[in-house]
């Protein structure tokens, strides 16, 4: 009985996520405006940077650019794929339909995940292209998709739960960003902190970006428990 | 006070705009908070009792 | 109306006790020591007394009842979510705007002592980063609530975002601490190894302000309740 129910969870997990795909594979809307954002966010490091002087390495604060990109891509994400699923009515269809509530947060949360890997995949080349041609990556190969992924598991369980609530305000994508932004925080400090010391290495870097993923690791534990519980409340609502 | 304390506080002078002035912020605003959140109460119950008042009244006379 | 007189001697017998402890951090207590000063040969005459940290007698104080405050919110978070009753949401919501008073107050005493200690108006040190964080966090909890009309949905999905908003509070306090920021490394010299009247004093200020929590928090919500059944009047007074 037990393993019937988990079949079919897994089975309605998949069709939310498979509808999910199947959906940015026929528009490719969220990948062309989150990956066109991450672009023009570029652009504005251009400007940023453009007085910093020849003296000035962007290695530096690579780290710190590379998620300032990710946080404002994936919140751009996150409000668009829920507002999808309210616009067309689907959140409601599956609020109706037998579907357990924690599937559908895992469902949405592992979606949102695939499309900011994908995000931030198609942007780091670019990002090193364009700021990064001297000097060279000090880090294991390994180490920046490590530091990528904990950071973005975080972002997308905890945004989907933030995106839920966000998109049924008045004020959708703008109470998203103020939401986000803080409860972020302590993630995206590791996060930067990890990332920063593959990208400079020197002394201590191999420790400094264990804590750094042991911190993100605790963030995504925690947090995403809590999203989890809390989100059954959430779509309730 | 203890003569040896009143010494040092003299050595110590400088500080005390910005000690005086967290202790200033922090009183004055709980001070302020609690006063206006008392006098709404206040407020609020007179309005009440006068609503309440002509509710008795036009209970009476219906 | 018990509850009213409690909530007044409560507030009465706090404003007493931080009173006591403010007298007793000034007057009483011995300074705290800071850098030697020594002569032109480098022996050491004394420590400069650090006056700057008499602020510590209220900021602390101040910060940990913002912080068990802030867990309230939480706790009638989750009471909410489990009863789905309105005056759980009204408390919750009470005991979120004194933490925004809290915190903010929090703020400015840490300001006022780093500008003194460090010569900054602001640094990036763990303890006021996570009260900044906490800041905002607070500001977003009222930024949801104003923008849900629902007043259902406005209550669960408030109760949520405190939750994780308390959650989050002391993650973000650790990984503070433990991250290594380059920018400024910078220990704070108070806390541990408090001498018994400094203790004293720090005690009676936490609660004090601990009792002044309680009756603003009680206040507000004698507010709420009166606002109520005011607005149950004029209904009644209409219809």
């Amino acid at each position: 009985m037990a393993g019937e129910a988990r079949g079919l969870s897994l089975r309605q997990f998949k069709a939310i996520l498979h509808k999910d795909i199947v959906m940015e594979l026929r528009t490719k809307e969220m990948i062309t405006s989150m990956g066109l954002y991450a672009l023009l966010t570029m652009v504005i490091y251009q400007v940023a940077l453009s007085q910093s002087g020849t003296a000035f390495d962007p290695r530096n604060i690579a780290a710190g650019l590379l998620w300032l990109a990710f946080v404002f891509t994936s919140m751009l994400g996150l409000n668009r794929s829920l507002v999808h699923e309210k616009d067309q009515g689907c959140l409601e269809a599956l609020l109706l339909s037998p579907v357990d509530r924690p599937v559908i947060f895992f469902a949405k949360a592992i979606g949102n995940l695939i499309f900011l890997l994908i995000v931030q995949v198609l942007t780091i080349p670019v990002f090193a292209f364009l700021f990064l041609q001297q000097g060279s990556y000090a880090g294991e190969w390994w180490m920046i998709p490590l530091a990528l992924l904990a950071g973005a598991i975080g972002i997308s369980g905890v945004g989907t739960l933030l995106a839920t609530m966000s998109v049924n305000t008045k004020g959708k994508d703008f109470v998203l960003t103020v939401l986000f932004v803080p409860l972020m925080y302590p993630l995206l400090l590791a996060a930067v902190s990890a990332t920063s010391a593959a990208v400079l290495g020197g002394d201590g870097s191999v420790q400094q970006f264990w804590t750094g993923m042991g911190m993100m690791a605790g963030f995504d534990a925690i947090m995403l428990l809590a999203s989890f519980a809390l989100y059954e409340f959430i779509v309730g609502a | 006070m203890d003569p040896v304390l009143e010494e040092i506080y003299a050595l110590v002078v400088p500080s005390l705009p910005y000690v005086a002035g967290a202790y200033a912020i922090l009183w004055i605003a709980l001070v302020a908070y609690i006063g206006m959140a008392y006098s709404r109460v206040g407020r609020l119950e007179k309005e009440i009792a006068v609503l309440e008042e002509s509710l008795e009244r036009r209970g009476i006379s219906a | 109306m018990n509850r009213n007189i409690l909530v007044l001697s409560m507030l009465v017998l706090g404003g007493v006790l931080t009173t006591v402890g403010f007298i007793m951090a000034f007057f009483f207590t011995p300074p705290v020591l800071g850098p030697a000063v020594t002569n032109e040969v480098g022996r050491i005459l004394g420590y400069q007394p650090l006056f700057s940290q008499k602020i510590f007698y209220f900021h602390v104080p101040v910060a940990l009842s913002s912080f068990l405050v802030f867990f309230f919110t939480a706790f009638y978070g989750v009471r909410f979510l489990m009863t789905k009753e309105k005056q759980y949401d009204t408390r919750a919501k009470i005991a979120t705007e004194v933490t925004l008073m809290f915190v903010i107050l929090t703020m400015a005493t840490g300001i006022l002592w780093t500008r003194f200690e460090w010569g900054r108006w602001w640094v990036w040190e763990p303890r006021l980063t996570t009260y900044f964080i906490m800041t905002l966090l607070v500001i977003a909890y009222f930024v949801l609530r104003n923008s849900i009309e629902d007043e259902e949905r406005r209550a669960t999905y408030a109760a949520v975002f405190g939750i994780i908003a308390f959650i989050d509070a002391p993650i973000s306090f650790a990984i503070t601490r433990i991250i290594p920021s380059s920018v400024h490394p910078v220990v704070l010299r108070s806390g541990g190894g408090l001498t018994g009247s400094q203790l004293a004093a720090f005690l009676i200020g936490l609660f004090g302000m601990l009792m002044i929590a309680y009756a603003i928090f009680h206040t507000r919500m004698r507010e709420e309740l009166v606002h109520d059944r005011l607005e149950a009047v004029k209904a009644a007074l209409e219809g």
